[in-house]
């Protein structure tokens, strides 16, 4: 297959997965508030260990430019969250929802989606294996996201099937930027390192300050962080078997 | 005059003096003076990211010798703070003028500093088996290496009360076992280097899993999320650079 292909498929695919994030609330009709910190946990384990792999195992050295790099994926993350408002949501108080919390949630699951596309598409550059990894990953992490942003818009009165088709929606600009990533990464070599950074460092960057401290209040510390470890010990076993 | 001295010694004095340096990482704290909730959810996220860093570090090398025993060591190093962390919660605590969770997370991280220096010790051991000609340069690396270390422990000590003679105190205490180990890992290089990568993981397995929780929980509770995630993405960043450049 065409290696662009082959990256449009795998994002799509990580898109898509935001859909399932609907079936919680089918089966059993409310929001499985602690199978979703656990949820989160393994995405967040995954994200690490892809930062992990991109930082230590990806290159010998992280270079000038890839540090650079990571500076400015933590700030553009941080930016993001700064200008839209959303840098202390709680996706967890979903008794009190207004209208502009329904609208954050929206914007935040846009925004975030965006640097995770920008992380397909590097992993894709890296090598295949590693790109459907990194796609596996944030698929893991669209599930939950889905069932958090479903459950909302099912409180407002929004038909579950059209919930799940807005939580898809909102990850478009994955697939987008996924794709463009790859391509700009591919015509330039030169600019690989400091993509690379940027990846690494916007993962680390939403771990912080979407992911874990969601999950501690779903799930409590001592179930979240085991999660969370056991998710990086199978990323280190991976990226040590060369993927 | 290097000559005289017997290499056994010699391992000693240079395991004593890496551990020495790591009182240096209690300096940057002399200018921290106000203890509050959100200065010691900052100072957290600070350990976070050293830690993590310094894990990220330690097992890309562990996998080098052996991917499985890293992930064995790992796995012993979770039990051992599970383990610790319920012995603790069993017990009226005191450090210092701190009581309660403050002493117990001050503790577990004195506990798991401490033990994951013996795996460095080891390390330091072996790293002179391969013969003295690079000792010097060998020291310095580790020596330099062991100042985030202390940073890592004033972090947690500093914010809760404690005097920064007493954070470079309890900072260089947690690096005893490298001397102790060295001597050893230097004089059973064969047997001890089999032992490396389980030691590698067990300390990267005990350190992580330690910020995932208590430091981070704790951080995320009393500071604001964006800095807590700021302080912890940029430190970890550095801390992974430190160690590939230094």
């Amino acid at each position: 297959m065409d290696p662009t292909l082959t990256v449009l498929l795998y994002a799509s695919l990580a898109a898509a997965a935001g859909a399932l994030g609907a079936l919680p609330l089918l089966v059993r009709g409310r929001l499985p508030v602690v199978g979703i910190g656990w949820a989160n946990a393994l995405a967040a384990g995954l994200m690490l260990g892809a930062a992990y792999a991109l930082l230590v195992v990806g290159v010998d050295r992280v270079t000038l430019s890839g540090a650079a790099g990571a500076l400015l994926g933590i700030g553009f993350v941080y930016w993001t969250h700064w200008v839209s408002g959303t840098a202390e949501l709680d996706l967890n108080r979903l008794e009190e929802t207004s209208e502009t919390y329904g609208y954050k949630v929206l914007l935040i699951g846009a925004y975030h989606s965006a640097a995770e596309g920008i992380a397909i598409g590097v992993a894709m550059a890296v090598d295949v294996p590693f790109g459907i990894f990194m796609a596996l990953a944030i698929a893991v992490h669209n599930i939950p996201e889905g069932t958090v942003l479903c459950s909302i818009l099912a409180s407002r009165g929004v038909r579950h099937r059209d919930a799940a088709g807005l939580a898809v929606a909102t990850n478009v600009s994955q697939v987008l930027l996924a794709v463009v990533t790859f391509a700009i990464v591919a015509a330039t070599p030169s600019l690989f390192p400091w993509v690379l950074g940027f990846a690494a460092g916007a993962l680390v960057y939403l771990v912080m300050a979407e992911l874990l401290p969601e999950c501690y209040r779903q799930a409590g510390p001592t179930s979240i962080a085991l999660v969370t470890i056991v998710a990086m010990g199978i990323v280190v076993l991976l990226s040590s078997q060369g993927m | 005059m290097v000559g005289d001295i017997s290499p056994v010694l010699l391992v000693f004095l240079y395991g004593l003096i890496t551990a020495l340096a790591t009182g240096l990482g209690a300096l940057p704290f002399a200018f921290v003076r106000s203890v509050s909730p959100r200065m010691t959810a900052y100072s957290n996220a600070v350990a976070s990211g050293l830690m993590l860093g310094a894990s990220f570090g330690l097992v890309a090398e562990g996998t080098r010798f052996g991917p499985w025993q890293t992930i064995i060591g790992a796995v012993v190093g979770v039990l051992f703070v599970l383990l610790v962390q319920m012995f603790l919660r069993e017990r009226e605590l005191e450090f210092g003028v701190v009581h309660g969770a403050g002493a117990r997370r001050m503790i577990l991280v004195l506990v798991v500093m401490t033990v994951h220096s013996f795996a460095e010790g080891v390390a330091v051991g072996v790293a002179f088996g391969g013969g003295m000609t690079l000792a010097v340069a060998i020291v310095v690396a580790i020596a330099v290496h062991n100042i985030p270390e202390g940073l890592a422990i004033s972090a947690v000590l500093r914010p809760r009360g404690t005097s920064v003679a007493a954070c470079a105190g309890w900072s260089i205490v947690s690096s005893l076992p490298q001397p102790l180990m060295a001597v050893p890992a230097f004089l059973l290089v064969g047997a001890f280097a089999g032992v490396l990568p389980y030691g590698i993981g067990f300390a990267a397995g005990a350190m992580v899993f330690m910020v995932f929780v208590e430091l981070l929980p704790e951080a995320f509770e009393e500071g604001r999320r964006p800095r807590v995630a700021l302080l912890v993405s940029a430190t970890l960043m550095g801390m992974v650079l430190f160690q590939q450049y230094l």
